[in-house]
């Protein structure tokens, strides 16, 4: 069977360093997959090979049975991989509706010559699109929806998060790719977050998630299979039960003491 | 009900006429302490309505009301602007001008303001439209009217050539590749042999429409209104359809992925633009828009050489875009006019010209970075 996303030896290294290194990693149409590490052991340049904004060193992607090594990355995004960012990059001086609508890009097709000349059509392009977004948003939060045209740089950091969300969700993706989706957030704000994404994944058969988190109770909740990422290399793989026992992980994250005493 | 919306049309004519008076007046005044007067008094009347948020309540929603009526007579105030000028066609030429840069910043606008690349090429795209346009007038009598046409285009081609070598680089240096093809084609028309050197090209043939040549004056209900009336109609014309053009590519997709751009290229990216071929898009029809207003000038004038074109012409526009206000088209025309009829108005001060658009610069980008008139959100019809 084929799988959603396939990588394989995949490796990047600049200079010396290896930050990515033969990683080999499958998602399934359905499955969570949650990307562990501590920090710096190269989750988020993990995000950047999968999206092309680095080119692989070596190894391969494989993307519902296509090659995306080389291509450009909104060829990439064209193909439904979206993603959110660890430090969210809303367009900040454009309103939460229009972020949303530049979400739909992909799947919109009028260019500068309906614009100029064929008005009706592009009216009925954001019509749709305004309706869609909307949509999206009031599934979030109903006065995200109501307050559309606030200015995203005005949001609080949770609202943009759940911006941040809609936005990738509004392309349509089959891989959605969450970096940190909690970072800053409040006991009760995370809370909320992992009912979103089980909302998602509700709503959206057949979507497959790799969740970025360094908190671990999101992980437990929504994650199917959890990968452990240090130095760069895939050091563990299984479920959350199974992680959360492997001795190599809890080295990663502890350290080894009676060993660094030693020494 | 009729009868409230009786007054409110004619409490809107009102406001409208007494500006256009005001706006008249102040054109018609030479003296400079009356200009300065005059100057401190627009400022006042700017400031109170920042302040006074009774009235500005009223009057936007004044004209967000009657939208269609307010525009249609400011439209009929503006048509009526060589009648209320006959007997100096000085003003009328300076309102030209003030039109030809509209069209001006209003292209920048699609670059500087929608998508935040900054192109000082202006000059190159307004000089490749004057002289194709010229040149093909004078040696082979195309009409002007074709000439507008293939002006725009040449132009629109020459920022296609552009815009390739452009995205290699970013930011800065983008800048700096503009600025050195401004200069390219500056040198060029000085050192081509035919294009008149630094001559330049005498003698360009006025345009004509239906027999009527457009260096005759235009006798309309008994009046004579001087040639230069010509040239405004005709820029009227132009300026209203690069408004719209403006404004609908502003409230299209295309002007949102332009903005999505300008926010943060590499979350454009990510959600699938193609940020190469629609920086590229800004680069042609910024060009276009030069062309046009290029082959405009060289027609009007008759007389076109090198230092039209230089790059201060540039620092103009870019001035006039950020002073008006980035990504708001009404405010660009208003840099635009603002910045073509304070300096006539100074003349006695045209030395220190430059250094006044420096001052402009600087300001408004450490205390009112967004211009006089800032971006607004899009508003959807639906839910508003």
């Amino acid at each position: 069977m084929v799988h959603l996303l396939e990588t394989e030896k995949l490796t990047i290294r600049f200079g010396g360093l290896a930050a990515v290194n033969e990683v080999d990693l499958t998602v399934d149409h359905g499955e969570t997959v949650g990307l562990i590490g501590p920090n710096g052991s190269g989750k988020t340049t993990f995000f950047n090979l999968l999206t092309g904004i680095y080119r692989p060193t070596e190894g391969s992607i494989r993307y519902a049975g296509e090659n995306l090594v080389a291509l450009p990355t909104f060829k990439i995004a064209k193909q439904g991989i979206a993603r959110t960012f660890q430090n969210n990059r809303l367009f900040l001086n454009l309103s939460v509706l229009d972020n949303v609508l530049i979400g739909m890009h992909p799947h919109q097709d009028s260019n500068w010559f309906d614009a100029i000349f064929r008005r009706r059509y592009v009216e009925k392009e954001i019509e749709k699109g305004v309706e869609k977004g909307l949509e999206l948003l009031s599934q979030f939060s109903e006065e995200l929806a109501s307050h559309c045209y606030q200015r995203a740089g005005d949001l609080p950091q949770a609202d943009r998060r759940k911006v941040e969300i809609c936005r990738a969700l509004a392309s349509n993706p089959k891989l959605l790719l969450l970096d940190e989706p909690s970072a800053g957030m409040s006991p009760a704000e995370t809370e909320e977050l992992m009912e979103d994404i089980r909302r998602v994944r509700q709503k959206v058969r057949g979507i497959g998630i790799i969740i970025i988190e360094h908190d671990m109770a999101v992980i437990r909740e929504v994650a199917d299979r959890v990968v452990v990422l240090n130095y760069g290399r895939k050091i563990a793989e299984g479920t959350f039960q199974e992680i959360s026992s492997n001795e190599l992980v809890l080295e990663a994250y502890l350290g080894r003491e009676e060993k660094n005493a030693q020494a | 009900m009729r009868s409230r919306t009786l007054g409110r049309a004619i409490l809107l004519i009102g406001v409208e006429t007494i500006f256009f008076i005001l706006f008249a007046a102040f054109m018609m005044t030479f003296d400079t302490m009356k200009i300065v007067l005059f100057i401190l008094f627009f400022i006042g009347i700017g400031l109170l309505f920042t302040k006074w948020d009774r009235a500005r309540h009223v009057l936007t929603n004044l004209f967000k009301e009657l939208k269609i009526f307010a525009s249609l007579w400011f439209v009929v105030l503006l048509l009526t602007v060589p009648f209320v000028f006959q007997s100096s066609p000085y003003l009328i030429h300076i309102c030209v001008m003030a039109g030809l840069f509209a069209i001006l910043a209003l292209g920048l606008n699609f670059q500087l303001g929608s998508t935040n690349v900054v192109n000082f090429a202006t000059a190159a795209s307004y000089g490749i439209g004057a002289y194709a346009s010229a040149l093909l007038a004078v040696h082979f009598h195309i009409s002007f009217w074709l000439g507008l046409l293939i002006g725009g285009s040449l132009a629109s081609l020459f920022g296609l050539l552009l815009g390739i070598p452009c995205m290699k680089t970013k930011d800065y240096y983008l800048s700096l590749v503009t600025i050195a093809f401004g200069l390219i084609i500056y040198i060029l028309l000085i050192n081509f042999t035919w294009t008149g050197g630094p001559n330049g090209i005498p003698n360009i043939p006025p345009p004509s429409l239906l027999g009527h040549s457009f260096k005759d004056p235009i006798h309309l209900l008994g009046y004579q209104l001087p040639f230069q009336s010509n040239y405004y109609y005709l820029i009227f014309i132009l300026v209203g359809g690069s408004l719209v053009v403006a404004h609908r590519l502003h409230h299209s997709r295309v002007g949102l992925t332009w903005n999505a751009i300008r926010e943060d290229e590499i979350a454009a990216r990510c959600h699938g633009i193609d940020v190469t071929w629609y920086k590229i898009l800004a680069f042609c029809i910024d060009a276009f828009f030069g062309g046009v207003a290029g082959t405009v000038y060289s027609h009007y004038i008759g007389f076109i050489s090198p230092e039209n074109f230089a790059f201060i012409v540039s620092v103009v526009v870019v001035t006039m875009v950020i002073l008006g206000g980035m990504d708001n088209v009404f405010g660009v025309i208003m840099g635009a006019i603002l910045l073509t009829i304070l300096p006539e108005k100074f003349r006695a001060f045209e030395d220190f010209r430059i250094l006044i658009y420096g001052i402009i610069i600087i300001t408004m980008l450490r205390f009112r970075p967004q211009g006089l008139f800032p971006q607004k959100m899009r508003i959807y019809k639906k839910n508003g």
